[in-house]
């Protein structure tokens, strides 16, 4: 009895403490906004720990009575933003009002995604460039870098995957991976007339970001252009997919655990060309026939709420050997390449807001080239270490900082011949036995301050020390981006950018006085992009280029003399009818000029292609069925003629006397590309076939020139990509 | 002395016990209220309503009580605005926008509870949703599909829910790919049937899909045309119309696209 006296005294004493706490009823009111000013409907109001609350009506307001009074925590919430949380004095009998601002969280497709000269495909970006359409592509074979070619300011080199950007040499891109940097991502990628393949499957990846010029501070060590790449978290589900192609076969993979805490993908290639090379009469004198194979894969592991660890890795193989016909030696030209990348990631989130990521690569090249009296075996090796930092400092202003660390060495052996022009098997030869290294250790800090939401300013500085020559470079950089109606945007970027000289120079030119090579670029542009269906970008931009390495060409003589400039304008154009059209024009003018080894006049830089033309379409005749055409057209590219020959009767060979450099010119380039694509059904699984036929007008488009053996008669060595038919089919298992 | 501190312990402990079954009540009251004004609003294709529903649950998860269910109703309700918004391909970005909201809510309820088959069933459904949005990650929609749907089976076979997704993904699904109304009425009677016998173990527990499951089963019947399947699809929309009389998904969508199939 007296337990239950007591219990009705403690309830009742609750009970009273609580009306004490209602005794008049509260209201609390206001209206909730976004960062634009725009009223949100369907926001969520509680008082943090009740029920009490309403939700916003069309025009943002909010209106509940409560009973619950005194200081209280008032949370405010909507699907598209962040949660914020309100201190708040309930008084009883009070009328509280309280307007709020919420900001976008996820999805900002109302921010502005926009950068100079970038084309970027992600979760949460304005995708100028999907996975699907990579695929798509007439002629790009479902690689990613050679798809890249079809936007301005880009290049194929000899017809692959490699990119020259903006009159710019290929060994100025660099890709990174997860804030790795990934070094030679390509099959084939130094082989004889023989197009290269990239290893970077674009299923793969969650975000593709493409910049050609001006990026971003984070980025250290490249002199041009950028592709940074995110490859997937956690995969979605479990299932595998195969590729039976004439030239290759495939198989991936993707595995979750039900408790989504593991996840790990997989995929592996071999290429065999010879059904390929059989169906097409290809008459290429291949001896060995290209092979290549690729295996890779990620392991993801979710640690905590908002921690991820990812380890990535890809090894890729190719093997080939293909008829040269040099002045003095005729044989085949034969390659063998092993690569090996592998990172470890690991990512979370310190406080709510801020994101820490630390990785850790390892990179392996191992390259053998013969060709008469040439037999070397190189090794290259790249190791990293990468921090990022990035969060919000105030409501417009975001800071990215980090630091990293690389480590790179180059191993060179065999034979090399001494007089370039004597390719001989019995020619005389340098022994080769040389190992160089050199460390990085870089650092940035980048602020990107919205001043408004319709003008955003990003700008940082980096500074990287190199170990071999204790250099030290400072780059600042700066971008902004205004908008000034809906869709439209006037871009600018400036900056330094600094990139080391291949260990390979240091090593055949036995010096340790190259400097690290620079570029400023200048960029000035304009875009209007209504929701990715229409999109019209002009830019223009100036790259000033000095302290470039410079070679002579009959001896192993470099320099940090060399200067250039690349000065042009980038124009494209992109329309997509939903659901039937999709397409693009690209246009590029460059002019690049660089100072050759002598010093003499500025001559055009390797990569000075003037004009380039590309026109991609794709056509959905049905859901399930797609065709697509590409027109690719360009000034054909500079070489070095040769105007004249002197006998060496020590070598019984002649040596080429060279017209000036680059003073010559390829043929135009062109040609035409076509592929269909069709989904069905097979044994009751998601099926696709697809068709290409490449280079369809049958152009033979120069690979270079070759000469006799005294020089007196040049003869024009074909691009191996003549027309083509390739077919497959992909099944899901 | 002792015996006063011991009545004071065991009376204190009666009064945390109580009010715990107090703030249970308040749960199961307040859930209750929250799926009735959610189905009210649902009925009669009120998407201000179901906002405003969902704005309850939202202030339910304050009890920290039985989240689980709670985010499996939060991502209900962005699934179903992210499905309406499916017929209008201009609404690309509400779809992603919802349908990311509800696989995120989801997760955080299997996370918590991982046997609940109405779940996975959920996250079987919100996969054709992303069709709508990113056809580019096709193979990992599909594998995660059939991930959802292997796990829901597993843990409850009977589920009518799992076998009404099956019907609905079937009836969209073109004849060549393995789809269509044939192979979609066995699926929908059967899940019909299973509506028939089942009893939710929890008042507050889902207990959607009948009046859809009419709704396509009508149209299948009509659409495979076999004999008697006029009359089939004819008499089953007069049972569901008496059984649903104010639905206007029945009276709406099922109408105009019966009309058209006619």
């Amino acid at each position: 009895m007296k337990i239950f006296i007591l219990f009705i005294f403690l309830s009742l004493s609750v009970n009273l403490f609580g009306q004490s706490d209602s005794v008049k009823t509260s209201v609390v009111k206001g209206t909730v906004k976004n960062s634009k000013g725009k009223l949100v409907e369907g926001a969520n109001v509680v008082i943090e720990g009740t029920i009490d609350g309403s939700t916003t009506d069309e025009k943002g307001f909010y209106e509940f009575e409560t009973s619950k009074t005194g200081k209280r925590v008032i949370i405010f919430t909507a699907v598209d933003f962040g949660e914020k949380k309100i201190n708040a004095d309930i008084e009883p009998g009070s009328t509280l009002i309280l307007d709020v601002t919420l900001s976008n969280t996820e999805f900002k497709t109302d921010e502005i995604t926009v950068t100079a000269s970038s084309f970027t495909s992600g979760e949460n970006s304005k995708v100028t460039l999907s996975p699907l359409e990579i695929t798509r592509i007439p002629g790009a074979d479902a690689d990613l870098y050679r798809a890249i070619t079809t936007f301005p300011g880009s290049n194929q080199v000899d017809e692959g995957s490699r990119i020259a950007v903006r009159g710019g040499d290929p060994s100025e891109v660099l890709t990174f991976l997860d804030g790795a940097s990934l070094y030679n991502p390509f099959l084939f990628g130094d082989d004889y007339n023989t197009s290269s393949y990239s290893t970077v499957n674009p299923w793969g990846m969650k975000g593709i970001n493409f910049s050609s010029g001006g990026f971003s501070a984070k980025y250290g060590n490249v002199l041009s252009a950028v592709l940074d790449l995110q490859s997937y978290d956690l995969p979605q589900g479990r299932g595998m997919f195969a590729i039976l192609g004439l030239a290759n076969v495939g198989l991936s993979g993707v595995y979750r655990t039900n408790d989504g805490k593991f996840g790990a993908t997989f995929s592996a290639g071999q290429f065999f060309i010879k059904p390929f090379l059989e169906v097409n009469k290809d008459n290429t004198d291949f001896s060995p026939i290209p092979t290549a194979s690729n295996i890779g894969g990620t392991l993801v592991y979710k640690t905590s709420r908002t921690g991820l660890l990812k380890y990535y890795l890809n090894y890729s193989y190719d093997n080939m050997g293909i008829r040269n016909e040099s002045p003095t030696y005729s044989g085949y030209y034969l390659g063998r390449t092993k690569n090996f990348f592998t990172n470890l990631k690991y990512s979370f989130a310190p406080t709510d807001i801020s994101l820490l990521s630390t990785s850790v690569s390892l990179s392996t090249n191992n390259r053998t080239d013969k060709y008469g009296v040439l037999n070397t075996v190189s090794n290259s090796l790249y190791g990293k270490v990468r921090t990022d930092f990035g969060t919000p400092v105030s409501e417009k202003i975001d800071l990215s900082t980090g630091i990293e660390y690389e480590y790179n060495d180059a191993k060179e052996n065999g034979k090399a011949p001494v007089y370039f022009y004597n390719m001989r098997e019995e020619a005389p030869y340098f022994n080769l036995d040389f190992l160089q290294k050199t460390g990085r250790a870089g650092a940035y800090a980048e602020l990107k301050y919205r001043l408004s939401d319709n003008f955003l300013i990003q700008g940082g500085v980096r500074s990287d020390y190199y170990t071999l020559t204790k250099d030290a470079v400072v780059d600042p950089r700066l971008s902004v981006v205004f908008r000034f109606t809906q869709h439209s945007f006037l871009k600018a970027a400036t900056g330094i950018y600094h990139q080391f000289p291949a260990l390979l120079y240091f090593l055949q030119g036995n010096t340790t006085s190259l400097k690290p090579e620079q570029a400023i670029h200048y960029i000035l542009g304009y875009e209007y992009n209504r929701d990715n269906d229409f999109i019209l970008r002009l830019e223009t931009f100036y790259k000033d280029y000095s302290k470039l390495v410079s070679n002579s060409y009959n001896y192993y003589n470099y320099t940090s003399d060399g200067k250039g400039v690349a000065k042009g304008v980038d124009a494209f154009l992109k329309i997509r009818i939903k659901p039937k059209f999709n397409g693009w024009i690209s246009y590029s003018y460059v002019d690049s000029k660089r100072t050759p080894y002598d010093g003499a006049n500025t001559v055009s830089a390797d990569f000075d292609i003037t004009h380039t033309l590309s026109v991609v379409s794709e056509y959905n005749i049905s859901d399930y069925f797609t065709v697509g055409a590409t027109y690719k057209l360009s000034t054909g590219k500079p070489y070095t003629p040769v105007i004249g020959s002197i006998f060496d009767a020590a070598q019984n060979a002649y040596i080429p006397i060279y017209a000036e450099r680059n003073s010559g010119r390829f043929p135009t380039y062109t040609r035409i590309d076509l592929n269909a694509q069709y989904i069905f059904a097979l044994f009751g699984r998601f099926a696709v076939a697809f068709l290409a036929l490449n280079n369809i007008m049958n152009t033979s488009n120069l690979y270079e020139y070759s000469y006799n053996f005294d020089y007196t008669q040049k003869k024009t060595i074909n691009s191996s990509n003549f027309r083509t038919i390739y077919f497959g089919i992909g099944l899901q298992l | 002395m002792k015996n006063t501190l011991k009545t004071f312990l065991i009376a204190a402990l009666l009064f945390v016990v109580s009010s715990e079954c107090l703030r249970a009540d308040d749960f199961t009251d307040a859930i209750m209220k929250a799926k009735k004004n959610l189905f009210a609003a649902m009925t009669i294709n009120d998407e201000k309503g179901i906002v405003k529903s969902r704005g309850e649950f939202e202030r339910i998860l304050q009890l920290k009580k039985q989240e689980w269910i709670v985010n499996y109703y939060l991502a209900f309700i962005d699934y179903s605005i992210g499905s309406s918004a499916m017929s209008d391909p201009s609404n690309k970005d509400k779809v992603k926008k919802y349908t990311e909201s509800a696989l995120s809510l989801i997760d955080k309820s299997i996370l918590v509870r991982d046997d609940f088959a109405d779940a996975y069933i959920l996250r079987y459904a919100l996969q054709f949703n992303r069709w709508a949005y990113e056809q580019d990650k096709m193979a990992d929609i599909i594998a995660a599909s059939e991930e959802a749907r292997n796990k829901a089976e597993k843990l409850e076979p009977d589920n009518p829910r799992l076998y009404l997704m099956d019907g609905v993904s079937t009836y969209y699904t073109p004849e060549m790919f393995g789809g269509g109304a044939k192979k979609a009425v066995p699926m929908l009677e059967k899940s019909l049937d299973l509506f028939g016998k089942r009893v939710e173990k929890e008042a507050y527990y889902p207990d959607w899909g009948k009046e859809m499951c009419y709704g396509f089963l009508t149209l299948a019947y009509l659409k495979r045309d076999d004999d008697g399947d006029k009359k089939l699809s004819s008499d089953l929309y007069t049972k569901a119309t008496a059984e649903f009389p104010s639905s206007s998904f029945l009276s709406g969508y099922i109408k105009k696209e019966m009309e058209k199939l006619k």
